[in-house]
């Protein structure tokens, strides 16, 4: 009877070791690590991953308060007109270039109290039409369409998202340098520039290592 | 007993099964399988799809589909409950969500880059071939490394073209070049041609339980290609190899958890046979009964659990890409032209029915015309 007993456990004891045991054995951190956002001086435990969101309104925003505090926007005596020139994306990850000035012009409109103006250049092809259409008669003018209206920029506005990345077997790394700057189109002085750093790391599945 | 063996033995079927009669037309049986196959291989069927969509000239629907297929890749970071399955004893590797191997990846994103500097952005065609060259960074042997001479050689071109100096990209490129050395930047090509040709590889499985990933070599007639616009003639020579590429990155991650559940198998199945024989001895004396009967049914255990161990390798391959890629930048005036493509065999001789006619539109400095052929592009098409 003891006997028995003594097989039937190891017969259970058995199954269990057979159903728990894990092929995986061997392998570091088979489940992954998840990603994690940190600060961009603050270093790693492996490498990174995209521009996401969160990124975009972080960044976006600290610009948009840099801006406001810049002298020659602060105590300007008329309003500075703002033409938006496209990022230039140098990093590893297609984005779309135009949401990042997009998010700042946007936030700068919410918050200036009409300390700046933008000026609408990616509509040119249209606002020309429109003005050729007047300037011919086919539309009514609420003015003398002949003269020249449309504004030139005083400051344009621009950047560039430049990346550095790292892949090992410990994972993959991704710092991120947001650059924006204002520049005087009269003088081509840069008026102003700051940036912002984002650095994400993470460490895929054992299974698609 | 038979509750266990039961679980064990369940089975999990891998076949894909699209839910709607095939056509026989890529594009539409793609379709079909990215919307009723199983989600685990939604990406392999949009890499396929994106393909044959690129090679009939439907460009926006292979952007749609590699956007949504790179989406998915470049997020496996952290836990994934389906690689979490296909690591596990009782699961096939194939139950994990499809995401490719790195040359797989190259590829999905080196499309994408082609498909960025036909809509005039280069700097994303660039940012997609700089991630193309990051899947493969990662291999064994350091030597074949971000061993790509086109994505280098674009990354530096793309970097010429926004102003900024392509020449360390270039140096790369030439530096990897085994098949070909692509030529100096021309700042003033304005018409980009890709092209593609051959049959790229494909995966098997090797060993006692089908646990080792293989490669089948890729197939090409076509060793090179030549473009002809009026009068004028351009050598297209192959400067990647995708067989090259699959087979120099020396072995994965799960190849090692493969080898773990094989193990595993293998020790189950002899424990299992062991204990099965000895016990079943055993049971017929009066004696050891009891003992023989218990040895047997842990031997029966044993077996089951062998054989419901999956060490079997992921095969599912994106099967109908290239096995050469070559690229030439051309300068042509603005305006309508027509681009005949010839492929060529290994004596430089067209083959028969195998030459492609683009009509294209160059348009005026300083935007560039991107053109995309493969021997298995629809011809004639306008792009």
């Amino acid at each position: 009877m003891e006997i028995k007993n003594t097989l039937t456990l190891s017969s259970f004891a058995a199954v269990a070791v057979l159903i728990s045991a894990c092929a995986s054995s061997g392998v570091k951190n088979p489940s992954g690590v998840p990603v994690t956002e940190m600060k961009g001086d603050e270093r790693g435990f492996v490498a990174g991953t995209g521009v996401e969101s969160q990124d975009l309104v972080a960044v976006a925003d600290k610009m948009a308060r840099s801006i406001l505090n810049v002298p020659q926007i602060a105590n300007a005596q008329g309003t500075p007109r703002i033409a938006l020139d496209p990022v230039m994306n140098e990093t590893r990850f297609p984005i779309n270039k135009d949401i990042f000035l997009t998010r700042i012009r946007t936030q700068l409109n919410s918050k200036s109290q009409g300390k700046v103006i933008f000026l609408a250049r990616e509509r040119m092809a249209a606002l020309e039409r429109e003005r050729q259409l007047k300037q011919s008669g086919q539309v009514t003018s609420s003015s003398d369409p002949k003269l020249v209206e449309f504004k030139g920029a005083d400051f344009l506005l621009t950047g560039k998202l430049q990346g550095l990345t790292t892949k090992t077997a410990a994972g993959t790394s991704d710092y991120v340098l947001y650059s924006f700057q204002l520049i005087d189109t009269r003088t081509t002085d840069i008026i102003w520039e700051d940036s912002a750093e984002i650095k994400k790391q993470g460490l895929e599945d054992a299974a698609y290592r | 007993m038979v509750a266990m063996s039961l679980l064990l033995v369940g089975c999990q079927t891998t076949r894909y099964v699209p839910g709607k009669p095939l056509t026989g037309d890529a594009f539409i049986d793609g379709q079909a399988a990215i919307q009723h196959g199983p989600p685990k291989d939604k990406v392999l069927w949009q890499y396929r799809t994106a393909v044959a969509a690129m090679r009939r000239g439907q460009f926006e629907e292979a952007k749609k589909l590699l956007d949504d297929a790179i989406v998915r890749i470049s997020n496996v970071i952290g836990k994934d409950p389906t690689a979490r399955k296909a690591r596990s004893y009782f699961s096939p590797e194939a139950k994990k969500t499809f995401i490719g191997e790195p040359y797989e990846r190259v590829m999905a994103y080196y499309y994408r880059g082609i498909l960025y500097w036909r809509d005039g952005e280069p700097d994303n065609a660039r940012a997609c071939f700089r991630s193309a060259a990051l899947e493969d960074s990662d291999t064994v042997d350091k030597k074949y490394s971000s061993d790509y001479v086109l994505l280098d050689y674009l990354d530096g071109l793309a970097s010429l073209k926004l102003g900024g100096d392509g020449s360390d990209a270039f140096k790369r490129a030439g530096a990897e070049a085994k098949l070909a050395h692509p030529p100096s930047y021309n700042a003033k090509a304005n018409v980009l041609v890709f092209v593609e040709f051959g049959q790229g590889p494909t995966k098997y499985a090797m060993g006692e339980y089908a646990e080792r990933l293989m490669f089948r070599g890729g197939i090409a007639a076509t060793r090179a290609a030549q473009a002809q616009v009026g009068q004028k003639s351009y050598q297209l020579q192959p400067y990647d190899d995708l067989y090259f590429q699959a087979t120099t990155r020396g072995g994965r991650v799960m190849d090692h958890i493969l080898a773990n559940k094989a193990g595993f198998k293998r020790t189950t199945d002899a424990v299992g046979n062991v204990s099965l024989v000895s016990g079943l001895v055993l049971a017929t004396s009066k004696d050891t009964q009891v003992a023989g009967l218990g040895a047997a049914a842990f031997g029966l255990i044993s077996k089951i659990a062998s054989g419901s161990t999956t060490p079997e390798a992921d095969v599912r391959s994106w099967d109908n890409l290239p096995l050469f890629l070559s690229f030439a930048a051309l300068e042509l005036a603005p305006g309508s032209q027509t681009i005949t493509v010839d492929f060529l065999d290994e004596a430089s001789r067209p083959l028969a029915d195998h030459t492609k006619t683009i009509t294209i539109n160059v348009p005026a400095a300083p935007a560039d015309k991107v053109v995309y052929v493969s021997d298995k592009s629809l011809t004639p098409q306008t792009q």
